[in-house]
Parts: structure tokens; sequence; C-alpha cells
């Protein structure tokens, strides 16, 4: 037994010694032809960053569609009138609804929400459409998260607004003080003109950037309805916070049936204004075609020099078959290459958009690297491996041993 | 009188190329049998079957019809794996190019069929180290091809050829990219490695100033064997 045990041992290591050995001649092969090697690992190098770049910027904008959703954590669910599609689409409702959804069994409160757009005078006479966010005058829900000056009771101060950051440096900054001067950002105190109303700034928040990238002004529901131009209704969303233990989805339908107004939980809120982006607009067509070309140029460069790479060493395969080396191991030599320049390939993409994210950190690009990314670009560039792995065994599975003899 | 030990034995060996009209004849009908420990050169015009004879003695091509029996082996009846084990333990190639993998050392080039056969890797390198020195090729074990002259070359790949101990060695035109003096140091090394163990090679070539290293020569024409004779009957104008 200890003999039989022996043997299979010994012949194991008979066998890896001879696979590595085996992988060291691919792999001295491939980096020996440095022109060749260097021009596949640009070809994978290209494909992957294109594969993990413009996906990243395609799910940063989408993450920016809904981002005001993900910004207001309080509520559990968004109840709106049937026909809104996406966060930015307003339908008012009248404010009879807010307590009709609030008498709705396992509703633990309900809140008005307002969110439109309005024309901001800045103080050098220009105009800029600013998104205003009425919250709730009593608690304050659906406010920012976080505020960087001020705070968020200020808004019950009169005519008070409080003004996202970003906005505040750049949209909604003043003439700088002399010529090719720093802008003048916003300030607390500072005054704003909104649709001939008085409005005086109480505070900075930081808000994640939306899609439309306007600045942001927050300030209470019945203020909101003060600087908004007279209309029937202005309540867009009702904010609603389930009992605890109560199930967000059969909530959901409940409000439905007492209401017929919609009500969505945050997640299938977030999902139907993507939903509305990706039918809507021609974002996936764009990316995906950026994505697609990236994809094939990459699998292109990769194939054919690969191809060809093998081509000129076919004579060298050749040899190796006729002195005893099996198709096995001729296949596993040309799969240890092509893992090889594709694990160097990725890398570099990757690490070319990693810097590319750290580049545009503090930009107004969107960027968004997620695993389920990073799994995509992965299983392309091994199809494009793969491919060009192909091409090559192809020609090596067809190939007589007695090319070796030709010459 | 005692019959030799063959190492080869072709009876009526027949190979085509191609289907139909644009088939070729390059074998017709070839009949050779090779003793053990001999020396034979296939001589003859371009492309009249003599590296189609050796790549199906060397069981690297099939034969259409007949019989090519190495060492009481019929490769005809061997699975493609047993094809491979039977080469891999039993043939040596030396090619008019070398077929040196360029990027390898000399001392790796040397020691690929040995890893074939499952040697370990240190013994490996150690056996084609020592085999390297045998050759005249000391200090050159960590060489490239490149990095080394044609006749070195040419002995590095003689050295890939015998280190895995085969019975037969097939060359094709070794000496063919040598000049005369280097090809002739080849020519006594094949001889004196055909004198050890009673090695047979078979080398193919042109170059009649080689011939009187062979035991015996056969003239090939038109894919048949006209003629076999030993060096010294052998008119080098007449090939």
């Amino acid at each position: 037994m200890i003999l039989v045990k022996f043997y299979v041992r010994l012949l194991y290591e008979v066998e890896l010694k001879r696979k590595i050995f085996v992988y060291y001649i691919a792999f001295k092969m491939l980096v020996g032809d440095r022109g060749r090697y260097i021009g596949i690992i640009i070809g994978i190098s290209f494909a992957a960053l294109i594969m993990t770049q413009q996906p990243s910027i395609f799910l940063g904008i989408l993450t920016r569609t809904y981002s005001f959703i993900t910004d207001i954590s309080l509520p559990d669910i968004w109840v709106m009138d049937p026909k809104v599609q996406y966060i930015d689409d307003s339908n008012p409702l009248p404010d009879t609804q807010l307590y009709r959804v609030a008498g709705v069994d396992g509703v633990e409160w309900a809140k008005p929400l307002y969110k439109g757009t309005i024309q901001a005078r800045l103080p050098n006479g220009a105009f800029q459409t600013c998104n205003l966010i009425g919250i709730d005058d009593a608690t304050l829900i659906g406010g920012p998260a976080e505020m960087v000056e001020g705070k968020v009771e200020n808004l019950r101060r009169n005519d008070s607004v409080i003004v996202n950051l970003e906005g505040a440096q750049t949209k909604l900054a003043g003439t700088p003080k002399y010529p090719g001067g720093p802008s003048n950002p916003l300030k607390i105190g500072d005054i704003l003109e909104l649709n001939d109303h008085y409005a005086i700034n109480v505070g900075i928040a930081i808000t994640t950037r939306t899609f439309q990238s306007q600045p942001i002004l927050f300030t209470t529901y019945s203020r909101a309805m003060q600087f908004v131009p007279p209309q029937r209704n202005i309540l867009t969303f009702i904010l609603v916070k389930a009992k605890p233990g109560v199930n967000h989805q059969d909530l959901t339908k409940r409000i439905h049936e007492r209401t017929k107004l919609m009500a969505y939980t945050r997640g299938e809120f977030i999902n139907r204004t993507v939903n509305y982006y990706l039918k809507n607009t021609a974002l996936p067509i764009n990316f995906g075609a950026s994505v697609l070309l990236g994809f094939l140029v990459g699998a292109v460069i990769a194939g054919q020099t690969f191809h060809n790479f093998t081509m000129e060493n076919l004579r060298y395969f050749g040899v190796l078959k006729a002195m005893g080396a099996s198709q096995k191991a001729l296949v596993s030599m040309i799969l240890s290459q092509a893992a090889l320049v594709g694990g160097i390939g990725y890398g570099l993409g990757l690490g070319a958009t990693a810097l590319f994210a750290w580049a545009i950190n503090d930009s107004v690009l969107a960027f968004r690297f997620t695993w389920e990314l990073f799994l995509f670009s992965i299983f392309g560039v091994m199809i494009i491996c793969a491919f060009a792995a192909f091409l090559s065994i192809r020609k090596v599975f067809k190939l007589e041993a007695a090319v070796v003899f030709q010459s | 009188m005692t019959k030799p030990n063959y190492a080869v034995q072709c009876q009526e060996i027949k190979k085509n190329y191609g289907v139909g009209e644009n088939q070729v004849q390059a074998l017709r009908g070839v009949n050779l049998n090779i003793i053990e420990g001999e020396l034979i050169i296939l001589a003859g015009p371009s492309g009249c079957g003599k590296t189609t004879l050796i790549s199906i003695i060397a069981g690297i091509l099939d034969q259409t019809a007949g019989d090519c029996i190495v060492y009481n082996e019929n490769a005809s009846y061997m699975t493609e794996h047993d094809r491979l084990v039977f080469r891999s333990h039993n043939i040596g190639f030396v090619f008019q190019q070398f077929n040196l993998l360029p990027t390898l050392s000399a001392s790796e080039n040397v020691a690929i069929p040995l890893i074939i056969n499952g040697v370990s890797l240190n013994e490996a390198f150690e056996r084609s180290s020592v085999l390297l020195k045998k050759m005249g090729l000391e200090g050159k074990q960590h060489s490239l091809p490149k990095q080394l002259s044609g006749g070195q070359q040419q002995r590095v790949a003689i050295a890939r050829a015998i280190i895995h101990d085969p019975k037969l060695i097939v060359c094709d035109e070794p000496t063919s990219s040598l000049d005369g003096e280097t090809g002739r140091k080849v020519m006594e090394t094949m001889k004196s490695l055909a004198a050890t163990n009673s090695r047979t090679i078979i080398v193919v070539t042109h170059d009649a100033r080689i011939f009187g290293f062979a035991d015996r020569i056969a003239q090939m024409e038109d894919g048949r064997i006209l003629n076999v004779m030993s060096s010294q009957e052998a008119k080098p104008h007449e090939f």
C-alpha cells in the first residue's frame, strides 16, 4: 500500500513538474517575442479600459438619476400620482391626499414633499434654474442629511432656503471681485430672488450630485407654495414611514387600494427611475456602443496579434509535437499564454480605469465601479482571450508534426 | 549466416498528397531495410520523397499504403497517444534549420525531450549541462540560440536529439546550413554516436561531401529507391 502511494505521489510530482515546464516554455516563448507580447497586452488593456471605464461612467450617471431618492433616507415608501414615471417627473396631488395616505392602516407617518424647478435671480442679475425642494414644515423630514454650514432648523426662519454646496460654489456663485479672480461662492446670509420673492440663504448642505446637476434649494413646504407660481396643487410626493413590523410591499398595495395613488418602496422607485432613463434616453445606446467598440477593437487587436504569434511559432509547436508533446500539452501552452496576457492586460486596463477614477475624483464627471462591473469586465476579457486562443488552438490542432522538416 | 537486426523495415511504402487530379505521388512503393547501429544517408534530388520517407519512419506522417516497422513496432497500428510515447522514447530529431526554441537557453532546449518523458527538472538540466560539455559547449549552457554560431547551434540540436538516448535519430539536411569544416565535425559527431549504443542514424542530404561518413547510401528518385550502395561505391556526381 505504501509503495502504491509512493508511486502515485511520484507520478503526480513528475506530471506536475512536466506541466510546470510546459508552462515555462509557453511563458518564455511569449515574452521572448517582445513586440507581439506588448501588442497583445496593449489590445487587451485597451479593451479592459473601455469595458470598465465607460460602464463606470454610465453607472455613475445612472446613480445620479436616483440620488435624490437615496439622499432622503427616512421614508420607507414614496407615494405619487400614478402617471409619475421617475423622480424628476411631476404630477402634483391635492393636499387632501396626504391625509388619506396617513390614514391607511400600517402608516406611522406621512409627510408632504414638493419637488420642482424654479428660476433664481442672482445678485449679478443672471438667472439660474434650480431644483426647489419643499419639506414638511413641522418635522423637516426630507431635508438634507449633512450640513456644511448652518442647521436644517434654520429653515424655520422667515424666507429661508438652504443651498447645496456644489450649487453655492458654482452656478449660484457671484461674480469674481476682479476679472480672473476666484469665484465668489454663495454664503450664509446672501440673498436670492426666487420668482420675485426674497429668499435668504441660511445653510449650506451636502447632497449627492443629481443627473441635471442644477443647484438644489431646500425650503419648507408652505414657503415653497409661496415661491412657485400659483397652481392648483403642488404636492409632488408623499413620504411614508411604515409602522414597525409592517411589510413594506403589503403597505404599498394597501395605499394603492385605498387611495388609487402609486406607492413604491425606495428600491422600487429607484428601479422605476433607472428604467425610465434606460428606456427613454440614448444613454444605454451611447455607452453600449462605446463598450462594444472597445470590446471589438480589443478582440481584433489581441486576436490577430496572438494568432500571428502562434503562426510565427507554429514550427516550434511542431518540434514539440514531433518530440512527443501531446495535443493537450500544446493546448495548455496556448491557454496559459492567453491567460497570462489576459491577466496582465486586464490588470493594466483596470489600473488605467482606477487612475482615471482618481483623476476625476473632484470633478463633475460621474463614475461608479461595482463588483458586478468587475465581473462583467473580467468576463469580457476572458471572451477576448478565449477567442484569441481559439484561433491559435485551431491552427495547432491541424498542425502536422511533419511541418518540422519543411525548410 | 545470422539474420541482421533491423531497426527499420519499409515494405512497399506509398504516400499520396492531395486528391483527384491534384493528387501527387510522393512515394511510389519504397522498400528499405536499415540495420541497427547503421548510419544511412538518403540522397537524391529535391522532391524525390526523402523527407516524406523519414517523416513516415519517424512516425510523424502516415503512409497511404505499405508497412513501416521501426524496432518491431508498426506505427500504423498504434493509437495517437502510443505513437507520441514511442516517438518521445525512441526517436531523436535533427533539423536543417536546427529548430531550437529561440527564447530558451541551450540547456533548456536540450532538456525538452527529457521533460516530455517525465524526468524531473533538476535531473533534466543536470544531464543537459553534462551533455553540452561533452559536445564541446561548456559555458554555453545559458546562451540563447541567437548567441551561438551555426555549428554550435547544430551541436545543441544534436544534443537535444540524443539526450533521451533514442534508438533512432533522423536528420534532415544537418550540414546544409554549415560551412564545410563545421559540417564535417558535425558528421564526425554523428558517426561516433552511431558507433555507441548501436544507435541507428538516418541522414537526408544533398551534401555529397558527407557521403564518406555513411555506412550505406540510398539513392532516391521520383518516390522510389533506385539503389542502395556503400559509401565507397557512391559517386557524388551521380546524385
